[in-house]
């Protein structure tokens, strides 16, 4: 009734029905995953702002524009009036700053792109953990080398419970919190673990079962 | 439902006149967590979709999403937007709070406001107003969603021939020069204006200036929750218009004829936080006593120790008699017609009242509320002056407002009746929908060729007006105005008007075209007499901060003799009687388009979104009226009004009372047609109560009442006492003891419940280790039942509002409910309210059976609830004792209370986004999860507060201003805490010994509310505690004796 060939069908079919069971559970969890859809994100900004001339090679401080990350929960992106603190005199009449400028001007703000965006059912205090010693770098990689700001790290949940788990691996003096450079071993010759635990006592972090605890972050 | 006659012993404490006569089918809601829950369509419920159904689209919808992966892609894109120029100081995200005022009826009450990032959106008491001591009402607690109503008046209108045009200001500015300037020419003759009353400085000197530039210009003032009566009073008594001020902390009786104190008196809130002064003294020994006669059940009757009640001219004998025993000559009277069935008890009642008065000479108050005649309100100050209480604890201060609202509004109804008007300005208020209806104003007015009204919403008067101009919320424009005792208090904007409003003074200044027109520049140009001129800037930047400036109360007045008026003799009175009361959700109806206020519980009816005739079971029996049918009120000489009755315990024999505010024609979509208008029947004679009848139509209607929901089963309760009997209660959840019984035995009031074992069958599941541990104590002893926290939580939250249909299907949301036990005589029952949140229990049951661990607990031991685990199984809020826990069945912010459900199938992400309007949006607390549907939610203790003092204890100790890290008792304050009038709720840290939560647990009256079930909650109650007359004493023992062998 079936023609010979039809007897390849059943293998076929299951190598199909394999092949499919591997497949669509990879593109799920990979293709889904905050590493695939977050890490690298560098969307275009209104301004071409360079991270890399400003923090890195004129080697400004990062709380020289974000001015409120020691204090509030928002670390503050700044006015535009901060830009033209300098930007009055030096390159004036760039054309990549008329967007500022015409802010400054009309008093309407410029509409920067936000790039590292947490679900809003998680609250992140930038003042809690500044003030802890967790350096600006650890979240969000080598700014002062970034000519286009992007996500480097997935901000998923597991990825912030890892820390939360265990604090000392990303601990250090309050006073570097905004070193870029900073290395453990180099800069005080203790081992970052080493380091990490005495950081943690000193600056009472709490414990595990503190900082998992749902409404540390959930609202 | 068996018959309610026939079984009216039932429970000691009951809910609803239903559980009172108990039965099988009552007992049957214990069982049914989820109301009408039929899943499989099995008893044919008409939810039109039944679970297989359901289950067979969603697989479909699954099998779809799955295809095209639509879930997996980055979340939409958002935008960081700075300031141009940011202003000093400025932290995003960091919320700032500005004092500001509230006027109702010309009474200010002092605010402090919360902005998020230029928005208001929290509203607290301001602790400098003397009167509000840091408390608020619902009112104002829901009067920040009023400026994000998308439904406001958004624009100018212009109404003529039939047709409305959308103007801008220079329109109307261009308009107003011209009418306005020919106006001035003529003297002002034809002009006249309408006015809600005000006390603001600022107003009543534009007024002036009014009157200066159109001399025959009149103006008008109305409110239709006058206290016309109390003036009139107090001018027949001393001749001179007073304004009463009653110390109720220095009163050990306080006794009220039919006055709200507690309630609806504009002082409210300071009087109930001197009244429970007087109540939590009770560890000390003393308390005060309140007695209170009245025909409604007021929160003020259900607060008080011992009650009569009497139709509202009853009140009259009841005073005469009072007045007689204190020697005054008064006409005599018979009998005092008391309830039919209570009236041995009433009489014994009243003895004890007279002779406590007698016993307590100048300490005690007794107040007249503003619903009975003048005459009346000149006895109560003779018989506060024979008690000797005047100068003591009634003081008087001259009466800033206009003698006599009724008198005003009349003159302009027959001025336009004559023709004599030819523009009215109404600045404020609605009077075409709350003017008395003998007076016909919305036909007198139909003569006058222009009429322009200010409204803050599209309104009655708007709708007949020529020009409806937006009128600034009060957290938008400048204003001030005077507190009950006259301290003045500053209004302070806290956002530009949303949609250009103008406040009642920038519109006069416009009207008067003044060379000052903004609303800062008006109030300082008032203000400068009032501040030094040394200093001057430094002076106004101190108000603002405070909010008032002190020290500028009105002198007090000395009534050295009062008359007594001519006084009628007291009659029966008409055989049913209507009462007129103002609603505490609507106030004079002005909050119609608050869902917020819509849908917050009656404390006593617990109706929603809908009033109600309010009748005693008593008269119900008579007319053969059951709860739900309709009935047909006919006021002799004002027509008739069809509503739905409803029997509330405690109504006065003899009495059909009638909430105002309620059926808005004119006005948005929330509160349009919610209700019924019962100002068509009020009268200017009968203004508060008059004759009625009432006759059953025959139809009846579904009301939304929430008193039967969420019901806690005492664990089984009624099984076990069908085997054991009711002695040793256990699961007893209300505990209340007298005061005499409480001096002999502290702990009288747990004597009735069962003995706790606390015996634990395997080790507690936390150890909480932490140095914060939260807690929670709540006094039953002060809680009057306002609802301020209801919508405090509500506002802070984010909770949405679900709408009528949904809560007749159990399913409002609300966090924080305030259950209402009734106990005793049905006519006249015991009142206990418990505020009724989430508990917080260390061994929480609702943690053992949820499956995916979306509620577990934190260190500091909060039981935390976790929306983006949650799948929606709903097994929690079955398992929980409390019932305290709340599903989202649908999008209810973005459906909006009377909407239809969006689709099931349309579930794009960003579907709140998309959906909830956006002035909508500028409400919500950012601090706080907006919660999707499908997810359980209930009280977090509050958990931003709590992260934000923690956070601030600990970059202040970072910054070496202070030694611990932990947080100080009173750092924390919970919004329904902060909210309450009479403090009666407390939080803090349960490990710190000396913290008041931590002192109040270990009150004698504290108890675990179900402790039995040994799941240790971390709220507990405090048991109240009834000061009665010692006279009256045999006579409660009997009736809790008799109670007990039901």
């Amino acid at each position: 009734m079936f023609p010979r060939w039809a007897n390849y069908l059943l293998p076929l079919l299951l190598l199909a029905a394999a092949g499919g069971a591997t497949y669509v559970p990879l593109v799920v969890f990979l293709g889904g995953s905050p590493q695939t859809l977050a890490v690298g994100y560098k969307p275009t900004q209104p301004v071409p702002f360079s991270h890399a001339l400003h923090a890195g090679q004129l080697g400004m401080d990062c709380r020289y524009c974000h001015r409120t990350v020691e204090k509030a929960a928002f670390a503050a992106v700044p006015p535009s009036q901060t830009c033209m603190n300098c930007h009055t005199n030096i390159k004036s009449d760039s054309p990549r700053l008329t967007p500022i400028r015409e802010s400054y001007s009309s008093g309407n703000p410029v509409q920067w792109k936000k790039i590292h965006d947490l679900p809003d059912y998680a609250y992140f205090n930038h003042s809690a953990h500044i003030n802890k010693g967790v350096g600006c770098v650890t979240c969000h990689g080598r700014i002062d080398k970034m000519e286009v700001v992007e996500q480097v790290k997935p901000l998923s949940m597991a990825w912030c419970i890892e820390c939360h788990r265990n604090p000392e691996n990303n601990l250090r003096p309050r006073e570097e919190v905004t070193n870029m450079t900073w290395d453990a071993l180099i800069d005080t010759g203790k081992t970052q673990s080493e380091l990490g635990s005495e950081l943690k006592k000193q600056y009472n972090v709490h414990d595990m079962a503190y900082m998992t605890s749902c409404y540390t972050c959930h609202r | 439902m068996p018959s309610l006659n026939e079984n009216l012993r039932g429970r000691d404490y009951w809910r609803s006149l239903e559980q009172l006569a108990s039965g099988p089918e009552y007992e049957a809601k214990f069982a049914q967590e989820f109301h009408g829950y039929d899943p499989d369509g099995l008893t044919g419920s008409d939810s039109g979709v039944s679970r297989r159904s359901f289950m067979k689209i969603m697989g479909a919808a699954m099998g779809l999403a799955g295809l095209t992966l639509t879930g997996c892609r980055r979340w939409p894109e958002q935008q960081i937007t700075p300031h141009a120029h940011q202003p000093e100081g400025f932290k995003p995200g960091v919320p700032v709070h500005y004092a500001t005022m509230l006027e109702l009826s010309g009474v200010a009450t002092g605010l402090l406001v919360k902005s998020y990032d230029g928005r208001p959106i929290k509203i607290e008491g301001n602790a400098l107003h003397p009167y509000s001591l840091g408390a608020t009402d619902p009112f104002s607690q829901a009067s920040v969603l009023d400026i994000y109503d998308p439904e406001r008046l958004r624009s100018l209108v212009e109404q003529a021939d039939g047709r409305k045009s959308q103007r801008s200001w220079e329109d109307f500015t261009t308009f107003a020069k011209t009418h306005f300037g020919t106006l001035k020419l003529a003297g002002g003759k034809g002009l006249a204006v309408v006015s809600e009353a005000t006390t603001s400085p600022t107003t009543l000197r534009l007024r002036q200036l009014f009157h200066a530039a159109f001399p025959q210009a009149t103006w008008h003032v109305w409110e239709p929750l006058n206290r016309d009566n109390e003036i009139a009073g107090s001018v027949l008594a001393t001749g001179n218009p007073l304004r009463t001020h009653l110390a109720l902390d220095k009163a050990a009786i306080i006794v009220s004829f039919d006055a709200d104190l507690l309630g609806s008196h504009p002082a409210r809130l300071k009087l109930a936080r001197d009244w429970a002064k007087g109540r939590l003294s009770a560890d000390e020994g003393k308390m005060n006593r309140l007695y209170v006669v009245e025909s409604n059940l007021s929160i003020t009757g259900s607060a008080s120790d011992h009650r009569i009640p009497a139709k509202p001219s009853a009140v009259r004998s009841y005073m005469y008699q009072l007045a007689a025993a204190l020697g005054l000559s008064v006409p005599a009277t018979g009998e005092v017609s008391g309830s039919s069935k209570g009236s041995e008890r009433d009489k014994k009642t009243f003895a004890a009242l007279v002779a406590d008065l007698k016993a307590n000479p100048g300490a005690s108050v007794v107040a007249v509320g503003s619903a009975q005649p003048a005459d009346l309100h000149a006895l109560g100050h003779a018989i506060n002056q024979a008690l000797g209480n005047l100068g003591k604890t009634i003081t008087f201060t001259a009466e800033p407002l206009p003698l006599s609202n009724s008198e005003s509004i009349k003159a302009l109804s027959e001025a336009a009746k004559a023709g004599q008007v030819q523009t009215l300005l109404v600045l404020g208020g609605n009077p075409v929908f709350d003017a008395p209806a003998d007076l016909g104003l919305q036909q007198s007015i139909k003569s006058v060729k222009q009429i322009i009204t200010l409204s803050h919403e599209i309104n009655e008067t708007c709708a007949a007006s020529t020009w409806s101009l937006p009128r600034a919320h009060y957290l938008e424009c400048w204003g001030d105005g005077r507190a009950w005792d006259g301290t003045l208090s500053v209004q302070q904007p806290l956002i530009l008007p949303l949609f250009e409003g103008k406040s009642p003074a920038e519109l006069l200044a416009l009207v008067l075209d003044l060379p000052v027109q903004t609303g800062l520049e008006l109030v300082r140009e008032t203000w400068t007499a009032a501040l030094p001129v040394m200093g001057q800037e430094a002076a106004w930047r101190t108000v603002l901060h405070d909010g008032v400036l002190k020290e500028t109360a009105w002198p007090e007045v000395t009534a050295t003799e009062v008359k007594l008026p001519a006084l009628p003799e007291a009659g029966k009175g008409a055989e049913l009687e209507a009462r007129f009361v103002s609603d505490l959700s609507m106030y004079d109806g002005r909050f119609a388009n608050n869902g917020w206020l819509q849908e917050m519980p009656d404390p006593m009816t617990k109706l929603t979104w809908d009033n109600a005739a309010l009748l005693s079971k008593a008269d119900a029996d008579r007319l053969g009226v059951k709860n739900g049918d309709m009935i047909k009120v006919d006021v002799a000489g004002a027509g008739s009004v069809e509503i739905v009755a409803l029997i509330q315990p405690g109504v006065a024999p003899g009495t059909v009372v009638l909430q105002l505010g309620y059926g808005r024609s004119v006005t948005g979509q929330v509160g349009a047609a919610i209700g019924v208008n019962a100002y068509p029947v009020r009268t200017s004679a009968g203004l508060w109560f008059t004759s009625a009848t009432v006759a059953k139509t025959g139809k009846t209607y579904t009301l939304a009442a929430t008193q039967e929901h969420h019901l806690i089963d005492a664990v089984g309760v009624y099984g076990r006492e069908k085997r054991v009997g009711k002695e040793k209660e256990s699961g007893i959840l209300i505990r209340e003891s007298t005061l005499a019984e409480y001096l002999e035995d502290r702990k009288a009031a747990h004597r009735s419940a069962h003995e706790v074992i606390p015996l634990q069958l395997f080790e507690p599941p936390h150890t909480f280790n932490d140095p914060h541990a939260w807690g929670m104590a709540i006094d039953m002893n002060s809680c009057i039942g306002c609802n301020a926290c209801v919508i405090a939580c509500q506002s802070e939250n984010n909770i949405p509002i679900v709408g009528k249909e949904s809560v007749v299907k159990h399913r409002e949301m609300h966090w924080l409910r305030i259950d209402r036990y009734y106990k005793g005589d049905v006519e006249n029952p015991d009142t206990v309210y418990t505020p009724m949140a989430c508990v917080h229990c260390e061994n929480a049951p609702c943690e053992q059976v949820c499956p995916v661990a979306a509620t577990v607990h934190d260190t500091e031991g909060i039981n935390t609830m976790v929306y983006n685990r949650c799948i929606g199984t709903r097994y929690c809020s079955n398992n929980c004792p409390y019932k305290v826990r709340r599903f989202n069945y649908f999008d209810y912010h973005a459906k909006g209370p009377h909407g239809l459900p969006l689709p099931w199938l349309n579930i794009p992400d960003q579907q709140q986004v998309q959906s909830i309007d956006p002035v909508k949006q500028m409400v919500f607390n950012p601090e706080v999860t907006v919660r999707m549907r499908g997810v359980m939610e209930k009280c977090t203790y509050c958990t931003q507060r709590i992260q934000a003092a923690k956070i601030s204890a600990k970059l202040a100790h970072t910054a070496g201003q202070r030694d611990s890290e932990l947080v100080k008792d009173g750092e924390i304050v919970t919004a329904c805490q902060s909210s309450c009038p009479t403090q009666a709720i407390t939080f803090g840290n349960l490990n710190d010994p000396q913290s008041r939560v931590s002192k109040l647990q270990r009150n004698n009256r504290a108890y675990e509310m179900l402790d039995e079930l040994n799941i240790k909650p971390r709220t507990h109650y405090l048991a109240k505690v009834r000061n009665l007359a010692a006279s009256t004493l045999d006579e409660h023992n009997r009736e809790a004796h008799v109670g007990h062998e039901g």
